[in-house]
């Protein structure tokens, strides 16, 4: 945490959806700290979680929001994949009925967020083969079929789980570079803090005729 | 001969002596005789008598000339000899002049060497008055790059520096006490005095340079620098400035907030913060509509715009955190109150459009989801800011409108359920539970199947619930008994039992019913009492049984035969017997329309079957006292079914 968390370009939304139970709050902790829950509650409505990350030398801070998988939870987190620049989308490759629902938790992440949203599938608990209930080869034509990008990770031994969340962001950052993203579109989940940045300077002059504007 | 050599010995005879040397000359031994003989025998070349006559004239003549060579070659040595002289003479003088001289200016000198030692050492001394100035400046004093640092430059940029000066202006002043304690009261005096001033002025500027920082953060995303987090490390100080600085910062992010709530609920797109390249590419506008556009659903709306909130809460508070970071007090207040100051814009905006929502009559249940999701996002934003969270004004409005739509939501049971004492109707011809009641059970449903879905933690589920139940279900049964006030008894009993069982039903879906449902039991089982009453009355009348049996339970303690009574004689007795007989073979006949109506298919079930255990005991009288000898029947002349015999075929 030391060496500077901060002075980052970018700031990308990311939302953690599937079934309950299929690892996402430890796939989200993983991420931010390196280590395994073994005996994590169900998440209560929305958590969040960030980290700063380097995509082509560009600084990026992820802000990632882990939602509830229970279903009483549905109509609360529908309202947070508003604005997500990328969809970590979860089931568990040892129940198949969290492999099932993936269409259902695909028509949202589709309805809810923007077309350019990076949608990622994740196929979680990668250590557990020999549970396993999803091949590898099944979930990945759904993926292509789909178009997601996809890969088996483990929230327990920390496999992938770094690359799932960098993928998505290069993904996103590529976009933004070819101009498919949009980064005025508040729902595009990207923003960009602008280069020239007021940082050490005083413009007392200048700042009131920016700002003026607004009601 | 040795006589002779004897003789010879010893006399001193010249001759003698002379032979003797020649004798004991050894010729070849003798280098000088060899190397004279030598020479002579280079010019004496003729031994004849002349020559030897003139031998010594000769060599003579040769020893002076060789002596006259000599005289003329030390002639010359002695002229060189007496020249050297003459220069060393002369060399000797000219050493004396120099020493003499020399021994003058040792004189001359000895002066200036005092003075130059004097002056050295005196060097010396200003030198460590010199060092110990500059310590003392260093120590005291600052460098004139650090006062550069300091004073900044006109276009207000802070060097990074700033922070090692001021501090070390700290350091002097604090320092600067010991001087006190020393003869240097007035140095000390002073400097505490400039450092003072110093200090004062560097606050002022890094105050003014934090303030129009902070004003400057009215972007979505901002980003604190470390430079930042050191000036507000150094303005805890100042607690003045410091909340000054923090009163800029929330002001800015507040404006920030409430400009991002507005676009997101009404257009979908940032502003764009002030300076980022903006604007041209705003026709490529996608994803989500405006949140605004969901008005007409009330959940995902007011849903929406909490979301939104407690996202913004959560980015807000990373924020001030962020700000905070390097501070070394405690700044757990500080940060409450900014985010609290930062997140104060949005209410007015939610604040109106729950209100609109909440106003609209959208509908009891809706109400009642709505609560929910009130009392949802005021705990989950309340976990954002943290312990100690009075007089936060986001979570009071929320609280506020939470508070509103429940009291808006029990309004409208009460007003549900005045609805149903208002208006009662009469029960339908087949004795089933009303339209209004069913529709209530369907309210109630849906209420309890939201709150057993509800989003808000387990423990807090059934609180409301008690209240709702009781708000409803009383007027409900009291509905029923009014409508029910008109009928006859077993239909009265029948209507009852069947709206009471279908509320009963309901509610035995739920686990925090017990009470209600014993409650309930309690008055079916005595409305049921009723109807088995009248079923069982019923069989008997139509079996022609009844007349007979009241008349026997009138005279059970009368002594003598029975048989002698009216109404009891033989003849009545057997053909009550027949008559039962007949009805007894069809009983499904016999059964009371009302209990046939009854919903419930285990109750109608109990209904009939106390209703044949009081017919059969009935039975069972009649049939003792027509078999009992002392009443005289005869009995053995007429053949009866016996009470078990009848049992059975009731059953
Ligand atoms: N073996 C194994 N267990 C895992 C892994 N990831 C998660 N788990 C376990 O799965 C359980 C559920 O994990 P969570 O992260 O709470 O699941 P969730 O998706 O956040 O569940 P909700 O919050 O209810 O939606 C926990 O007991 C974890 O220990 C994994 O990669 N391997
Ligand atoms: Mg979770």
């Amino acid at each position: 945490m030391a060496a500077g968390p901060y002075n980052y370009s970018y700031i990308f939304k990311y939302i953690i959806i599937g079934d309950m139970g299929v690892g996402k709050s430890c796939l989200l902790h993983q991420f931010t700290e390196k280590k395994f829950m073994a005996d994590c509650p169900h998440t209560i409505g929305v958590e969040f979680g960030t980290r700063i990350i380097e995509v082509s030398g560009q600084k990026i801070k992820l802000q990632i929001w882990d939602t509830a998988g229970q279903e009483r939870f549905r109509a609360v987190t529908r309202s947070y994949y508003r604005g997500a620049a990328g969809a970590l989308m979860v089931y568990d490759i040892t129940r198949r009925s969290t492999y099932n629902h993936l269409s259902s938790w695909l028509t949202d992440a589709r309805n809810l967020t923007n077309p350019n949203t990076v949608i990622f599938l994740i196929g979680n608990k990668g250590d557990l083969d020999a549970q396993r209930d999803v091949t590898y080869e099944e979930a990945k034509q759904f993926a292509d079929e789909n178009g997601l990008l996809f890969l088996e990770a483990s929230a327990k031994t920390g496999d992938n789980v770094e690359d799932v969340f960098l993928e998505t962001a290069k993904k996103i950052f590529q976009n933004i570079q070819d101009g498919s993203l949009d980064l005025n579109a508040a729902e595009s989940g990207v923003q960009h803090k602008p280069s020239a940045r007021p940082g050490q300077t005083l413009n007392n002059e200048q700042q009131p005729k920016d700002s003026n504007c607004s009601c | 001969m040795e006589e002779s050599v004897g003789s010879l010995q010893q006399g001193n005879h010249p001759l003698s002596k002379k032979l003797k040397k020649i004798l004991d000359t050894r010729l070849d031994n003798d280098k000088d005789m060899i190397e004279a003989l030598k020479t002579v025998s280079t010019f004496f070349t003729d031994n004849n008598i002349r020559t030897r006559r003139n031998l010594r004239g000769e060599i003579e003549r040769r020893s002076l000339l060789i002596n006259q060579q000599f005289v003329d070659a030390f002639s010359h040595v002695v002229k060189d000899l007496e020249l050297i002289h003459a220069d060393v003479q002369s060399m000797t003088v000219c050493c004396k002049d120099m020493t003499d001289r020399l021994s003058a200016t040792k004189e001359q000198t000895q002066e200036l060497i005092t003075m130059t030692s004097d002056l050295k050492s005196e060097e010396q001394r200003l030198q460590v008055h010199s060092d110990l100035a500059q310590a003392f400046l260093d120590r005291f004093q600052l460098k004139p790059n650090e006062m550069k640092v300091f004073h900044g430059t006109r276009d207000g940029h802070l060097d990074p520096g700033f922070f090692a000066v001021l501090e070390k202006v700290q350091k002097i002043h604090a320092d600067v006490k010991v001087l006190l304690r020393t003869n240097q009261q007035t140095a000390g005096l002073e400097i505490m005095e400039q450092m003072a001033l110093q200090q004062e002025s560097a606050y002022e500027r890094l105050y003014r340079w934090s303030q129009s920082q902070c004003r400057s953060l009215t972007s979505d995303a901002i980003d604190i620098t470390p430079i930042q987090q050191q000036a507000m490390k150094a303005l805890q100080n100042r607690p003045v400035l410091f909340s000054y600085t923090l009163d800029e910062y929330s002001t800015a992010r507040r404006g920030a907030v409430v400009r991002g709530f507005i676009d997101a609920l009404t257009r979908g797109i940032p502003s764009g913060p002030p300076g980022s390249p903006t604007l041209e590419s705003e026709k490529k506008i996608q994803g989500p509509k405006p949140i605004e556009l969901h008005a007409h659903d009330p959940m995902r709306y007011v849903g929406d715009m909490l979301a939104w909130l407690h996202q913004a809460s959560a980015s807000e508070k990373e924020n001030i955190t962020q700000l905070l970071s390097e501070c070394e007090k405690s700044t757990e207040d500080a940060n409450r109150d900014t985010l609290a100051h930062v997140l104060e814009g949005a209410c007015r905006p939610l604040k109106v459009r729950v209100e609109q929502v909440l106003v609209s009559e959208p509908g009891t249940l809706t109400l009642y989801k709505l609560t929910n999701l009130l009392k949802f996002y005021h705990d989950t934003i309340r976990d954002i800011i943290g312990k100690a969270c009075e007089n936060i004004s986001l979570l009071e409005t929320i609280n506020d409108m939470y508070i509103l739509c429940r009291k808006l939501f029990f309004n409208s049971l009460q007003y549900l359920a005045s609805k149903l004492l208002d208006k009662v109707e009469l029960p339908p011809s087949d004795l089933s539970p009303p339209r209004t009641l069913n529709d209530t059970i369907h309210l109630l449903r849906d209420i309890f199947d939201s709150h057993d879905s509800s989003i808000l933690p387990a423990a807090e589920r059934h609180t409301d619930l008690v209240q709702v139940m009781t708000q409803v279900l009383d007027p409900l049964l009291q509905m029923c008994a009014m409508s029910a006030s008109q009928l006859q008894p077993a239909d009265m009993a029948a209507y009852v039992i069947n709206c009471m069982h279908s509320i009963k039903f309901m509610l035995s879906l739920y686990e925090f019913t017990d009470q209600k449902i014993e409650m309930l039991s309690a008055q079916i089982d005595a409305h049921l009492d009723t109807l088995v009453n009248e079923q069982a009355a019923s069989i008997l009348m139509r079996g022609g049984l009844a007349n007979v049996y009241k008349t026997i339970l009138k005279h059970e303690h009368d002594t003598g035969p029975l048989s002698k009574l009216a109404g009891l004689d033989r003849s009545a007795m057997t053909s009550a017997f027949q008559h039962f007989d007949d009805v007894i073979h069809s009983p499904d006949e016999s059964v009371l329309p009302q209990v046939s109506m009854l919903a419930s298919a285990t109750l109608k079930e109990v209904a009939s079957s106390r209703a044949n255990e009081l017919v059969s005991s009935a039975y069972k009288v009649v049939y003792d006292v027509f078999t009992n000898e002392k009443n005289g029947y005869d009995s053995a002349t007429f053949t009866v079914k016996t009470p078990d015999q009848i049992r059975l075929l009731l059953c």
